[in-house]
């Protein structure tokens, strides 16, 4: 579980992938230019659990997650995310299928068939290698395709980045699973082991992201929120298919007025 | 029996050929060759450098920065990550923020594209959005380790006077992210701009 909460720390940049829109884009709010208290309004809570996280990641789950690269051999890491990633195939072919989208569905199936009977039970990504790419679905994911609006984004002590509608789909993939289904549901030793694996893995290879995204950035918690809604508004805009809104770059942001300067009120705004 | 890597790869090929639905393309009429070309051009040869490990790391970054220079537009770039603060920085403060913001975006777009792990470019399409703003997609290949990475690269202007302004990976478009953790930074200060600048100043001072 805390390893799950160190992967979600960097899940921001590290596990991401693409995609809003001119109109009917539920995610478009939370896209650059909408002021913080619009998008973040439990921002106090949620700036000191990403203190809190922060603390686990630098005296418990990093090191872990360094020591996991250095003992076991990459190939065998390699393996083991395999592995892991291929038993959420079943999950992206249900959702998939939600969401109407027969050719993510038909993708995810071949891959888990292939994967897991000329791949060694997933252990090489034959089908990736064919030119499979994995395209994964999730029921946020299809609870954006949809219509559902992300609401308030939470970040969550050990658990990481969320939102409303990405949290409530968070549980329902869990319960959901497939593969957690045949295995006896989500409080099974192979489930625990599946998800430490999972989360040792993410954290291990998004190692130098994370370092970068505190190191660089002027508020590393505004960075990780941006990037993780940014990423979800993405994920969903595959589902929709609705085409991007972006700002525009010459023309003054849209928002309220700036604060007059004035000292900072708010001591967990201070970075961590 | 055991099976080579090409029957393994045919085996899965005919899987996927079984199982997938047939597609139709949604591809879109609308594309902007010259952006593209543009693009290619100079995304490869910057790739190029930040991959080269047979340039010593200083070296790597004179060149880096020769180029970065054709390829981003920093002016423009400096003025959409200050999001609603650039209605109001005063001159002077606009001038400190220059100064300091370049070096501290060709660090950042630097680790952003050493970050890709790949040393070719692939045109995939172009999405016009207006007559001088085209998003640029590609793929970064060429790590071995690593699948292809879909990039896109918002370029702003006409041909021959093309600047790229943003890059997206993941979803994530930088410059965006950066006009938020900004913000925010100066939102945190109670709106005072001066405090982004003397901690970017800060950041350029101990980096050298």
């Amino acid at each position: 579980m805390l390893v799950g909460g160190a992967v979600v720390l960097a899940s921001g940049l590290v596990l991401a992938t693409p995609g809003v829109s001119r109109s009917g884009d539920p995610d478009s709010l939370t896209l650059a230019g909408a002021p913080a208290g619009r998008e973040d309004p439990l921002r106090g809570f949620n700036r000191r659990s990403f203190a809190f996280n922060n603390v686990l990641d630098r005296v418990l789950i990093g090191p872990v997650a360094r020591g996991y690269r250095r003992v076991v051999p990459a190939p065998v890491r390699r393996g083991l995310g395999n592995v892991v990633s291929n038993l959420r195939e079943p999950a992206t072919v249900v959702n998939a299928v939600l969401q109407g989208r027969p050719k993510v569905a038909g993708r995810a199936t071949a891959r888990f068939v292939g994967n897991s009977t000329v791949g060694l039970l997933g252990l090489f990504d034959v089908a990736g290698r064919s030119g499979l790419e994995r395209q994964p679905a999730d029921f946020g994911q299809t609870l954006g395709r949809y219509g559902v609006k992300p609401g308030p984004y939470i970040y969550l002590p050990v658990i990481g980045p969320t939102t409303v509608r990405d949290g409530v789909g968070s549980i329902v993939t869990l319960l959901g699973d497939p593969v957690s289904q045949a295995t006896g549901g989500p409080g099974t030793d192979f489930a625990t082991g599946r998800s430490v694996v999972r989360g040792l893995e993410a954290r291990s290879e998004g190692d130098a992201t994370l370092k970068a995204v505190m190191d660089e950035s002027t508020d590393p918690y505004a960075t990780i929120r941006s990037a993780y809604l940014q990423n979800r508004a993405a994920l969903v805009r595959e589902a929709t298919g609705v085409e991007e809104a972006l700002p525009e770059f010459d023309a003054p942001a849209p928002d309220e007025a700036p604060a007059p300067a004035a000292p900072p009120t708010d001591p967990a705004s201070a970075q961590p | 029996m055991t099976m080579t890597p090409l029957s393994r790869r045919g085996a899965v090929v005919a899987l996927a050929a079984g199982m997938l639905a047939p597609g139709v393309a949604l591809g879109r009429v609308a594309r902007n060759g010259a952006a593209e070309q543009f693009v290619l051009s100079e995304g490869q040869q910057a790739l190029a450098v930040v991959t080269n490990r047979g340039l010593a790391p200083a070296a790597r970054d004179a060149a880096f920065r020769a180029l970065i220079d054709r390829l981003a537009d920093f002016q423009r770039i400096s003025g959409f990550v200050l999001g609603k603060y650039a209605r109001v920085i005063t001159p002077a403060q606009r001038q400190r923020f220059n100064a300091v913001f370049k070096g501290y975006a060709q660090r950042l777009f630097q680790t952003h594209l050493t970050g890709f792990k790949g040393n070719q470019l692939q045109i995939t399409g172009s999405v016009v959005r207006g007559p001088t703003d085209t998003v640029v997609n590609t793929l970064v290949t060429g790590d071995p380790k690593a699948g292809p990475l879909p990039v896109a690269w918002r370029v702003l202007g006409e041909p021959g006077a093309f600047k790229a302004v943003d890059v997206q990976t993941r979803g994530v478009w930088l410059a965006i992210t950066l006009q938020q953790d900004f913000v925010s930074t100066i939102d945190n200060a109670g709106g005072n701009v001066d405090a982004l600048i003397a901690r970017l100043e800060a950041d350029g001072a101990r980096r050298g």
